[in-house]
C-alpha cells in the first residue's frame, strides 16, 4: 500500500467530479429538493380527506359527535344528504360519509351501543386512516363528557375493495405500471445514448433513414420487450401474489403498452441532455423520484398540499396511476368518464413525446 | 451545379462558437476519382464530409451531392460514409451488423458477397466487441460497402490499422474506383496522399491547394509530398 498512489486515485476522482459540474450539482442539490419535496408533502399543511356528515338522529348524540367531528384537522367535513353520499364517493369528492342514523342516540341511552354508519371509499391508501381517527377523538371526548361506559359498533362498508384489501393490493396495482415505466426509461435512455457515444447513430443520421423511422423503430423494439415484461409482472402479480383485481386484464394491459411507449420517447428525449450514460443515471432522481412522491402512488392526490396537487395534475404518472388503480380496485372499464380521462391523458402524454423524441434528433444533428 | 461532379462544395462557412471550422470551401471531386483530403488534425476535414453528407448544415454556402442539393435524404441510399471510429454495434456479430445496416440502405442481398471482400467471411459470426482493432476497421469498411455507393465518404479510414491491411484497403478502393465509384478519403498519412489522383490540403477550414500529387511538388518546388504540404500550409499561416 503506497499512501501516495492512492492519494493519486482519489485525487483524480476529485478533479473529475471538479470537471463534470453537473454530477456535482445533482450530488449535493438533488438530496435537498427531494427531501423538501417530502416534507413539504407531509407536513405542509396536507389537505385533509374529505368527509361527508349525515345526520339522520333525532336525539343529541349524533348533533355532538357531529360537531366534534366538525373541528377535527384530521378531515375536512361536509354537511350531505345520505342519498348523495355514494355519488360523491364515485366522484372522488369525499374519501368516506358517515351516518348517523335515525333512533342513533336511543340506541346509545338504551344499550350504550354506538353505532355510526361508515361508508369508506376504500381504493386509496392512507385516506381511511384519518376517518377512522378523527371519529375515535369524537368517541373518546364524548365518552369521557357522559362518563358512559359505551360500546363503539360501527357498521362499515366500503364503495370498493372491502376490508379484505390490503396495503400490496393498493400499491401492487400502482407498481405494475411504475416499474415497467422506470425500467424501459433506463434501458431507452442508456441504449439511445450508446447510440450516440458509439458512433452508430452519426452512421444512421448519414443514410436514408428519416428521423421518424428510428424512433417509430425504437418505439416498437422496447414495447415489446416491455410488453413480454408486462405479461410476466401481471400474472407474477395476480397469480402469485395474489393482488387483487377487479377489472380487465386487457385494460391494464392498455395502460401498460402506454406507459411503456411514454417511458422510451421520454428516454430518446432526455437522452440529447445527457452526454455520457453516468448523466443519463442522473435523471432517476430528478425525474422519477418526483413523479413517484407526488403521482398518487404513496400519498393520495387529496390529501397533498394544494399547490403540489397542481403539479401531480400535470404529470402523467399520476393519470396511469390512478387508471391502473380504478381498473383493479374499482373494476373500472371504459365507459367511465375518469378511465376515459386517464387513459386520454395518457395517451396524449405519449403522442407528446414521441414528437418530442423525434424533434430531439433534428436539433442535434441538422 | 452538373452532375459531371460527385461532390460539389461551394463557398461553405461553418462555425462552432468562435471557431470556424470551415471557412468559405469550395471544392469539387469528379465522377469516378479518388480525391484525398489532407490535412492536419482539426483542420476542418471531418466537418466538411458531415457537411458533404449533410450532418453538418452550413451557415453559409451550397453542398450538392451527385447533382443533388443537400440536405437530401433519397441521394443518402447512394453513399457510403465511414466514420473516423469504426460506428458498429460492439454486441452484434459482424453478420448481424452488416444485415443491419444493408437493411437501412435497401441493400440485403449483398451481405456474403461483401464479407469476402473484407475478408471476414471466416468471423461472420463474432461478436464485434471480441475483434481486433484491424477486423473492426474492415468490418466498419463492409458496412459502408454493402449496398454499393455511388460515392464514397471515408474520414481517416486507416486510422490504426496497420500497413499490411492499408495496402489492402487501397486496393479495394482502387477496384471501386475503377469500376465506378467515387471516393473522397480523408489523411494525414502521405503514402496515403500518393495514391490519390487528386489532393486537396485543408487547413483552419480553407482549401490551401489542389491538384495530382506531382502538381502539388511542383508547385512547392519539391520532390516530397510531405515537406510540400508543411511548406504549402506554412504559407497560408504567414
Amino acid at each position: 500500500m503506497s499512501a501516495h498512489r492512492i492519494a493519486a486515485i482519489t485525487r483524480r476522482l476529485l478533479q473529475q467530479f471538479r470537471h463534470d459540474r453537473r454530477t456535482l450539482a445533482l450530488l449535493f442539490v438533488a438530496p435537498l429538493v427531494i427531501l423538501s419535496l417530502l416534507g413539504y408533502l407531509i407536513r405542509g399543511g396536507a389537505s385533509a380527506p374529505g368527509v361527508g356528515i349525515a345526520n339522520e338522529d333525532q336525539g343529541p348524540v349524533g348533533a355532538t359527535l357531529a360537531s366534534a367531528l366538525e373541528k377535527s384537522i384530521k378531515i375536512h367535513t361536509v354537511i350531505i344528504n345520505p342519498a348523495d353520499g355514494e355519488t360523491k364517493l364515485k366522484d372522488g369528492s369525499l374519501v368516506a360519509y358517515i351516518v348517523f342514523p335515525p333512533g342513533f342516540s336511543q340506541l346509545v341511552i338504551q344499550q350504550q351501543v354506538i353505532a355510526p354508519e361508515i361508508h369508506l371509499e376504500g381504493s386509496q391508501p392512507g385516506t381511511q386512516a384519518p376517518v377512522l381517527q378523527a371519529l375515535q377523538d369524537a368517541l373518546t371526548s364524548f365518552a369521557a363528557a357522559s362518563q358512559a361506559a359505551v360500546k363503539f359498533q360501527p357498521n362499515v362498508s366500503y364503495l370498493y375493495g372491502g376490508p379484505n384489501l390490503d396495503q400490496l393490493d393498493y400499491f401492487g396495482a400502482a407498481f405494475i405500471g411504475l416499474i415497467l415505466f422506470f425500467l424501459v426509461f433506463v434501458v431507452t435512455i442508456v441504449s439511445f445514448l450508446r447510440e450516440r457515444s458509439q458512433g452508430t447513430l452519426e452512421r444512421l443520421m448519414a443514410s436514408p433513414l428519416r428521423r421518424g423511422e428510428i424512433v417509430v423503430g425504437y418505439m416498437i423494439g422496447f414495447t415489446i420487450l416491455a410488453l413480454v415484461q408486462a405479461v410476466e409482472v401481471l400474472i407474477f402479480s395476480l397469480y402469485v401474489l395474489k393482488v387483487h383485481n377487479q377489472g380487465n386484464v386487457l385494460l391494464i394491459f392498455g395502460f401498460e403498452v402506454l406507459m411503456a411507449l411514454s417511458a422510451v420517447n421520454l428516454g430518446i428525449f432526455l437522452s440529447m441532455f445527457a452526454r455520457t450514460e453516468f448523466q443519463a443515471v442522473q435523471f432517476i432522481p430528478l425525474v422519477i423520484v418526483p413523479q413517484v412522491l407526488l403521482s398518487g402512488i404513496l400519498f393520495p392526490v387529496s390529501t397533498e398540499p394544494t399547490p403540489l396537487q397542481y403539479i401531480s395534475d400535470v404529470l402523467p404518472l399520476t393519470y396511469a396511476v390512478n387508471g391502473l388503480r380504478d381498473v383493479m380496485l374499482k373494476g373500472a372499464d371504459l365507459t367511465w368518464p375518469a378511465l376515459q380521462l386517464d387513459a386520454g391523458v395518457v395517451a396524449g402524454f405519449c403522442l407528446l413525446l414521441i414528437f418530442a423524441g423525434i424533434g430531439t434528433l433534428r436539433r442535434r444533428i441538422a | 451545379m452538373s452532375e459531371a461532379f460527385a461532390v460539389d462544395v461551394d463557398n461553405v462557412v461553418k462555425s462552432f462558437g468562435t471557431l470556424r471550422a470551415l471557412d468559405g470551401i469550395t471544392l469539387r471531386v469528379r465522377q469516378g476519382e479518388i480525391y484525398g483530403l489532407l490535412g492536419p488534425n482539426g483542420s476542418g476535414k471531418t466537418t466538411l464530409i458531415r457537411a458533404i453528407v449533410g450532418l453538418v448544415a452550413p451557415d453559409s454556402g451550397n453542398v450538392s451531392v451527385l447533382g443533388h442539393s443537400m440536405p437530401d435524404l433519397n441521394i443518402l441510399s447512394s453513399v457510403g460514409y465511414m466514420t473516423q471510429a469504426a460506428a458498429l454495434y460492439p454486441d452484434l456479430s459482424v453478420e448481424e451488423n452488416l444485415r443491419f445496416f444493408a437493411a437501412i440502405s435497401g441493400a440485403d442481398g449483398n451481405v456474403t458477397e461483401v464479407l469476402k471482400t473484407v475478408e471476414l467471411e471466416a468471423r461472420r459470426k463474432s461478436v464485434v466487441s471480441t475483434l481486433s482493432g484491424g477486423m473492426r476497421q474492415r468490418c466498419s469498411l463492409a458496412c459502408v460497402l454493402v449496398h454499393h455507393p455511388r460515392l464514397l465518404l471515408l474520414d481517416e479510414p486507416t486510422v490504426g490499422v496497420d500497413p499490411q491491411l492499408r495496402v489492402q484497403f487501397w486496393e479495394h478502393f482502387r477496384d471501386m474506383a475503377a469500376a465506378g465509384t467515387t471516393i473522397l478519403v480523408s489523411s494525414h498519412v502521405m503514402d496515403e496522399a500518393e495514391r490519390c489522383q487528386r489532393l486537396g490540403l485543408i487547413r483552419f477550414g480553407k482549401l490551401l491547394g489542389e491538384g495530382s500529387p506531382a502538381e502539388i511538388r511542383a508547385a512547392a518546388g519539391t520532390n516530397n509530398l510531405e515537406e510540400a504540404f508543411l511548406k504549402l500550409s506554412g504559407r497560408a499561416s504567414e
